[in-house]
This record gives structure tokens, sequence and C-alpha cells, in this order.
């Protein structure tokens, strides 16, 4: 996917999302500022992982994608039954957690941390190949000569 | 504690700060050039790397403080703690670029980047200088109080002393063998911690039999008072992933962390130090496996404290950041030396990660900014000197000015965030950044965190770095846009490309 003509403008909502995480934060709407932080964080991924200004479609999907709505799904979950039992001894427990924060540890920490870690070592090559690195040291070399 | 046990800890701990210092020296050797020294510039693998960053980022808060508000106010310090996907994140949005600026320029530090990327512009560096340095010394003070009162509260030593001993070798390794020596001791320290946590965590199991026991001892009684007067509050919603905060923390201790680790020095100067950008999703791997392990440690020791009290098997504790030594007392002597020893070891990581950052940026990046140039043969030694000067100052400040402590404090991850994104994530980002945007977004940093030390208090109840990052990378974003572009060169476009 081209991004070249969109990255000021994807630079514009990085900066604007900035603005609409602080001022929900200042208003307590946490869960809506933090799936905002998820956006937040998928574009800078999206610029950085870009090769002149295309994003492989693949990173996208995987790890990108899914772990972005990992991440939004566990903010969701966390609230909903942090409501749920609010006050009192939850009805049961997930692998020992109270159910608003193990998803917490299952899909923000332990999913997010291998979904984007081992997305990344699995798909290096559409975020940096070794070609792509031979040639621009070929190029700045080129340049300096 | 036993004498015979506190022996053990401080044998054990010895040994840890001495086979640091035979790393430091005999690295020593390889720092030969200005850029190994000051940058360790393309020389080290993705283990090193890897270790060295989790250690660096791990420091004595993580495992001491962490832990304590964990215990006092339940689990919304998790989402930072438990950041393990923040290093692939960085590394995915700056490694390469961070790295090939190393390839179009000779790099040592965050100054040269600036450098390069906006033109010798002397007042982004000045102004970016300051805030990170005011934001790595508020670091290295508070590793420094942190080990020293360990130290002397084992051994019986004034703290002064105990600072001057361990921290003065840690300024003699660091300053002998620079950047170079730095990783390498960082990487051996950030593997003490990785031993102290796996066990830590096999004791927790053994201890409390797992988190459902945890959730059913701390959720059944809603607070319990010791024999010491001291009260906790326990109940079911401390064990929620919000605990007691107010959401907007969660949100804070998420997003800042998270993405901020981007802006850490100890994350960015690692981007450059490895021989082969395409290993930095190896690198990112070693980062996310070590700091899921010590960053789980931070977790269960916090719950493994819960429960003691919970169950009445230790008093509630009188302050929350003795939460990893109640539970490591608890457990018995194999715990006692690998928590202190991980203590210890994650003070002086962080610490001489930030001796060196700090004496590079004022010795270097900001002399050259002021118009002070050093000649390049003569750089190494007068970086010496700093660090000597700056290791010196700091432990005696630490020590003896408490209130100067706290202030700097203050200066710590947010800051550094606010300081960085402007110049090295939007610069390196995005063409379309030039040096009005980024010297508007640098000099609002820097003026509202001066302000942020004053009465001065912001709308909404977040944490003022929080809002003085966001509107630095607002403005940063505006002014560039609306005053003229500025052509760049081929190989700085061919990395921003890249």
């Amino acid at each position: 996917m081209n991004l070249s003509k969109l990255k000021t403008v994807i630079v514009v909502f990085i900066a604007a999302l900035w603005l609409a995480c602080m001022y929900l934060g200042w208003q307590n709407d946490f869960i809506p500022a933090m799936c905002l932080g998820v956006a937040l964080m998928l574009l800078h991924m999206i610029l950085g992982a870009a090769k002149n200004g295309v994003i492989s479609k693949k990173l996208l999907v995987y790890p990108f994608g899914l772990w972005a709505l990992l991440w939004i799904v566990s903010f969701i979950c966390s609230k909903y039954y942090s409501d749920l039992f609010a006050g009192v001894m939850p009805s049961f427990t997930i692998l020992g957690f109270h159910p608003s924060f193990a998803f917490t540890i299952w899909f923000y920490w332990i999913g997010g941390m291998f979904t984007l870690s081992l997305g990344f070592h699995l798909y290096k090559d559409e975020w940096l190949s070794e070609k792509d690195w031979k040639d621009f040291v070929n190029q700045v070399q080129k340049e300096a000569k | 504690m036993s004498a015979s046990t506190v022996s053990v800890i401080v044998f054990f701990s010895a040994l840890m700060i001495v086979v640091s210092f035979v790393i430091g020296v005999w690295s020593s050797r390889k720092a030969k050039t200005a850029q190994a020294y000051f940058g360790g510039t393309a020389m080290f693998g993705p283990v090193a790397v890897g270790l060295s960053s989790m250690a660096g980022i791990a420091s004595a808060f993580a495992l001491v403080g962490v832990p304590g508000i964990i215990y006092a106010t339940g689990n919304p310090m998790t989402f930072w703690m438990l950041s393990g996907a923040a290093f692939a994140m960085s590394y995915i949005i700056l490694g390469k670029k961070v790295r090939a600026m190393a390839e179009i320029a000779p790099i040592s530090s965050l100054g040269d980047i600036c450098d390069v990327r906006f033109n010798n512009n002397r007042i982004i560096k000045a102004l970016m200088s300051v805030i990170i340095c005011l934001g790595c010394v508020g670091y290295l003070a508070a590793q420094i109080a942190a080990g020293s009162a360990l130290i002397a509260h084992l051994l019986g030593w004034e703290p002064i002393v105990a600072g001057l001993v361990v921290f003065g070798l840690l300024t003699i390794y660091t300053a002998v063998s620079g950047e170079v020596g730095g990783l390498l001791t960082q990487a051996f320290q950030g593997f003490v911690m990785v031993i102290a946590g796996v066990f830590m965590i096999y004791a927790f199991f053994k201890v409390t039999g797992g988190f459902g026991n945890v959730m059913q001892a701390v959720g059944s009684i809603p607070e319990i008072t010791g024999a010491n007067g001291v009260t906790k509050k326990l109940g079911p919603d401390l064990l929620n992933a919000w605990g007691t905060f107010p959401g907007k923390i969660s949100l804070t201790w998420m997003l800042i962390p998270i993405l901020g680790c981007l802006g850490q020095p100890q994350v960015l100067v690692r981007m450059y130090a490895l021989k082969d950008p395409r290993d930095l999703p190896k690198a990112g791997l070693v980062t996310a496996i070590t700091h899921t392990i010590v960053g789980f440690l931070a977790v269960v020791v916090a719950y493994g404290a819960l429960y003691l009290v919970a169950t009445g098997k230790i008093p509630p504790l009188e302050k929350a950041d003795m939460a990893i030594y109640a539970f490591a007392d608890y457990v018995g002597i194999e715990a006692q030396l690998l928590v202190y020893a991980a203590v210890l070891a994650a003070a002086m990581s962080s610490a001489s990660l930030f001796l060196t950052s700090s004496s590079t940026l004022l010795s270097k990046d900001l002399s050259s900014a002021l118009g002070f140039n050093i000649p390049k043969e003569k750089q190494v030694s007068v970086s010496r000197i700093f660090m000597f000067v700056l290791g010196g100052a700091s432990i005696v400040i630490s020590i003896y000015s408490t209130q100067m402590v706290a202030l700097l404090g203050t200066f710590g991850w947010g800051t550094l965030v606010s300081a960085t994104f402007p110049v090295f994530v939007i610069g390196l980002l995005w063409e379309r950044a030039n040096e009005a945007g980024v010297m508007c977004g640098i000099t609002a940093s820097f003026v509202l965190n001066i302000l942020s030390l004053t009465s001065f208090v912001w709308p909404g109840g977040l944490p003022a770095y929080f809002n003085i990052s966001a509107i630095s990378i607002a403005i940063t974003v505006v002014v560039s846009l609306i005053t003229p572009r500025q052509e760049i060169s081929a190989n700085l476009k061919r990395v921003i490309d890249l």
C-alpha cells in the first residue's frame, strides 16, 4: 500500500491523536483514549515500517492488525469485567486472575508482546530486507565518492 | 536478618560489583575511537544490545518502586511494567532509520543525529541536550540514592560511604571504558536480574500456590490491621485492571511507557550500537523476553507481599516500597541474595547508562551547541573528566539532598519523551519536519517542563509530562506545516525513506 502522498496526513493525525488522548484523559474517558492510543502507536509503526512510502500488507495484517485488535479487546473487556464485578468478589477467575486483570495479562502483555516481537522477527524482510540495506549502503557510498 | 545472612548477601553483591568492574576495565581496550567510546557505534550483536537495553530500562525503581505501587494501589502500574511489546515497537518505528544515520555520518551521540537532521541547528541541539540531561541526571541521582541506601542498610555504613564505594567504582569503570564498557556491564547486570526473576517467579508459586489463592485471600477481606498498628486496605477491586487510581492513570501508564520507550536515550543509543540493523528483530526478542521475566518479577513480589499480608503471615507494610524485601525475607536466603543483587544490578546498570549519556550530552553535544568546539582527539579525555565530576557530584547530591533528588526525579521518563519525540521521532519519520517546527516544539517542551516545577497546576489531573509531550509534538507538526519546506540532503532522504 503506497503511503507517499499520505505521510503528511498521517503525521497530522498523529498530532491530533496526541491532543485527543490528552483531552479524553482530562475527562477520564480513558477507554476511548486508550483505544485512540492504540491507533496512535499503529500510525507510528506504519510510518516507521514503510519502505519508500510503501507499507507491506502482510505487516499491516500481522503483526500490526492483530496486535491492535488484541489491545483494544483487552481494554474493553477489562472495563466490562471491572464494572460487572465492582465492589464484589468475581464469581470466576481466569487462570487465577480477576477477569478484568486477566485481559491485561493475556491480551495486553503476553499477546501483545509475542505478536509484535515474533511478527517483527518473522517478517523482518518486509521491514528491511538484506537487499534494501545493501542498496542503501551502496547509494550512500556512491554519493560519498 | 542474621549476621550470616547479611554476610552471604554482601558477598554475592560484592561479587557482582567486582565482575562488573572487571568487565568494564577489560572492555576499555575496545573503546579506541571517539565513536566507540561515546556510542559503541555498530560494534555489538543482538544479545548484548537486547540485554543491555532491558537493564537500562529496568532501573531500581522498576524493582523496588513498582512492586510498592502495585502493593499500595493495585494493577494500574502493570500497564507500565508489563510493557515487553514496547521494544519491538520502538525498533519497528525508528530502528533502521537511527542505525542508517550512522552510515551517512559519523554518529556517536544523540546530538550528532540532531546535527545531521537539522543542519547543525545549535538552538535545537542545546535545548534537547539540556532537557535530556535533566532527565538523565534525575535518573542517575535516583539510582545512586537507592543503591547506596541498600548497601548502607546491609552493612550499617553511612550512605555516603556506601555511595562512594559502589558508585565510585562504577564511575571509574564507566569513565575508562565509555559506552563500550557500559553496554557490556549492563548486559551482565541484566543477566543477574533475569536469574533473580526466574527464581522469584518460582518462589511466588511455591509460597502462594498461584494467582487464584492471592485473589481469594486479598479479595475476601476489605482490610487488615496488623500488630504493628498498620492497616492495609484490600478487597476485590484492588486486583481488577485499574486498581484504586482513576482510569486516566492507567491511560498514562500505558501510552507513555509503551510509545515513550522509543524516546528513551537507553533505547535510542542502542539502535546505532548494533552491528547489523537486520538483527534488530532478534534484539527485540531478547529484550522482550528478558523484560518479561524482570517485569513479572516486579508483579509477583507485589502479589506475594499482598498474599502474605492478607493471610496474616506478615504484618501490613509500613512502607509500600518494602514489598520486594518483605517477600524475599519471607522466602529465605536464596531469594534475599538474588533480590538484593538484582536491585543493585538494576541501580548500577541504569546509573552507568545515565552517567555516560549525561556526560556525553554535556561534554560533547551541549558544549558544541554553545560554540565550544573541543578537538576530536581531546573529546574522550574531556568526557572522562566530566564523568568523574558528574559521578562524584551526583553521589554527594543524591545522598545529602533528598529534596534535590525528588526534584530531579520528576524529570524522568516522560520528560525524556517530550524532548526526544519532536527531534527524533517526528524528525526521522517525516521529511517535512523543519528546523522552525522542531525549534518551537522543543522550546515549548523546555518552557513547560520548567513551568511544571513551579506551583503551576495542569488541568485535568494527568501527569505534566503527558500534556507536555502532546503539546510539543502538536506544535512541531503545526509549525512545520505553516513554515516553508526545507530541502534535505539526498542521503537524509534515503534514511527517512528506508
